[in-house]
């Protein structure tokens, strides 16, 4: 007994082989049944611990994968949120237009900007409507707010729309409450103001719409709102400052009426007659 | 004696862990480096035979036990390897870290040809298959793996000219 283990402490290396080759060997040589209950076995008691681990460290890989997936989500939906948010804003815009399409009497043709004036304060726009869709020149153009301002040169597909804050700009409005008529003036496209005598009943917060007078824009279309009176050079008169209702930095969806000048008619009753202009 | 030997039962379940986690991640074309071996390789030649031989065994047998091999075969593969490795510890000679880069690929050679035997003794595959996947698989695996051993190669050899010095 004592040579054996002496013999093993000896060649402890060799016997170590030996024995863990044969060990291997047993189970390779085993039929499948007895492969699966010894590695049954193994799994049970000794590599238990380590499949515990492993699967942590899986879980935990998946977990990051899972991350970047839901990641990569966040950003598809988020694009698509912003999406679905413009359309809602747009769908808003075009009810509000509905809405206007509904109240006027007039024709209107539903335009859309394509390009602005690209000075600072921009006094013109383009709109996708020519002649081709029926606009002439001098039509008024509305928004869902209020005036925007007039055609005045018409090209097949498009035409050039004159903002009411051109100061070359001249519109005829009207108070509501007071009746007080007045030319809408501005110096530098911001500011506006009609002239009114002292003594007339014009009050901050009351409308200012179209008086129907100068031909072009047909009474009551909303202009804006009186902000504040402040006195003028003459004493005769004084200036009533009106905040316009139309947001002209944000105009997207307008519309032309189809209401041709009032004074073409005369301008062709003159040509009849060949009065010289 | 005990503090080394649980030292390395860490290191080798660590290593488990990244070969099953991590490690899929760095596969270039279906080929990943196995750092089970590596590690063993690194126990072989600090340590000598026997727990490399042991060790060697219980990894081999617990890849057995995971994957879908023969039972057994892993763990044949695995300690011969481990005692292969041994034969050329520090105890017994001083290793260049070209011979070690070296042996560590022979060590690769030794553990996928007795996988093959294996196979080829318990399913009869062809041998020739056999002997073609050794060159192309075994090859590119001991190649990558070496890639990942050479910092610890070249660290250990400035480490232990550091201490001679």
């Amino acid at each position: 007994m004592h040579w054996i283990i002496e013999f093993i402490v000896r060649y402890r290396n060799f016997c170590s082989l030996l024995l863990t080759v044969l060990f291997s060997l047993w189970m390779i040589s085993g039929t499948e049944n007895k492969q699966i209950a010894t590695a049954r076995f193994f799994t049970s008691t000794i590599f238990y611990p380590l499949q515990y681990i492993v699967n942590q460290a899986s879980t935990i890989r998946n977990i990051f994968e899972e991350n970047r997936r839901l990641r990569r989500e966040v950003v598809t939906l988020s694009v698509k949120v912003a999406a679905l948010q413009e359309q809602a804003a747009q769908n808003s815009r075009l009810r509000g237009m509905l809405d206007i399409a509904q109240n006027y009497q007039y024709e209107l043709t539903p335009v859309r900007v394509i390009a602005h004036d690209p000075s600072e304060s921009f006094r013109s726009i383009i709109i996708d409507g020519g002649k081709k869709h029926g606009i002439q020149q001098w039509m008024p153009v509305i928004g869902e707010q209020g005036v925007v301002g007039k055609v005045v040169q018409v090209m097949n597909g498009l035409s050039l729309v004159q903002l009411l804050r051109d100061p070359a700009n001249r519109t005829s409005v009207m108070i509501q409450k007071s009746r007080t008529i007045g030319i809408l003036e501005t110096n530098n496209g911001h500011d506006f103001f009609i002239r009114c005598r002292s003594h007339e009943d014009v009050k901050p917060g009351d409308t200012a719409t179209t008086s129907g007078l100068g031909g072009i824009y047909p009474s009551g279309l909303l202009v804006g709102t009186i902000s504040k009176i402040s006195d003028s050079n003459d004493p005769l008169f004084k200036k009533a400052w009106i905040k316009l209702s139309i947001d002209f930095d944000h105009i997207e969806e307008l519309f032309v009426i189809r209401l041709s000048a009032q004074w073409s008619s005369f301008v062709n009753e003159f040509d009849s007659i060949g009065f010289e202009q | 004696m005990i503090k080394s030997i649980i030292i390395w039962i860490c290191i080798f379940v660590a290593a488990v862990v990244l070969q099953t986690s991590l490690v899929p991640s760095f596969a270039i074309m279906g080929v990943k480096p196995d750092l089970l071996i590596l590690l063993l390789f690194f126990l072989a030649i600090k340590t000598g035979m026997m727990p490399a031989i042991f060790i060697g065994f219980f990894i081999g047998l617990a890849q057995d036990i995971y994957s879908p091999s023969i039972l057994g075969q892993c763990a044949l593969a695995k300690t011969i390897a481990g005692f292969f490795a041994g034969i050329f510890n520090e105890k017994v000679m001083r290793l260049d870290p070209l011979f070690l880069g070296v042996l560590l690929i022979l060590s690769f050679f030794v553990n996928d040809i007795t996988v093959y035997v294996v196979q080829f003794a318990k399913t009869g595959s062809s041998f020739t298959s056999i002997a073609q996947e050794l060159l192309r698989s075994t090859l590119f695996r001991a190649l990558y793996t070496l890639l990942f051993a050479v910092v610890p190669i070249l660290w250990e050899q400035h480490y232990t000219a550091k201490i001679r010095r």
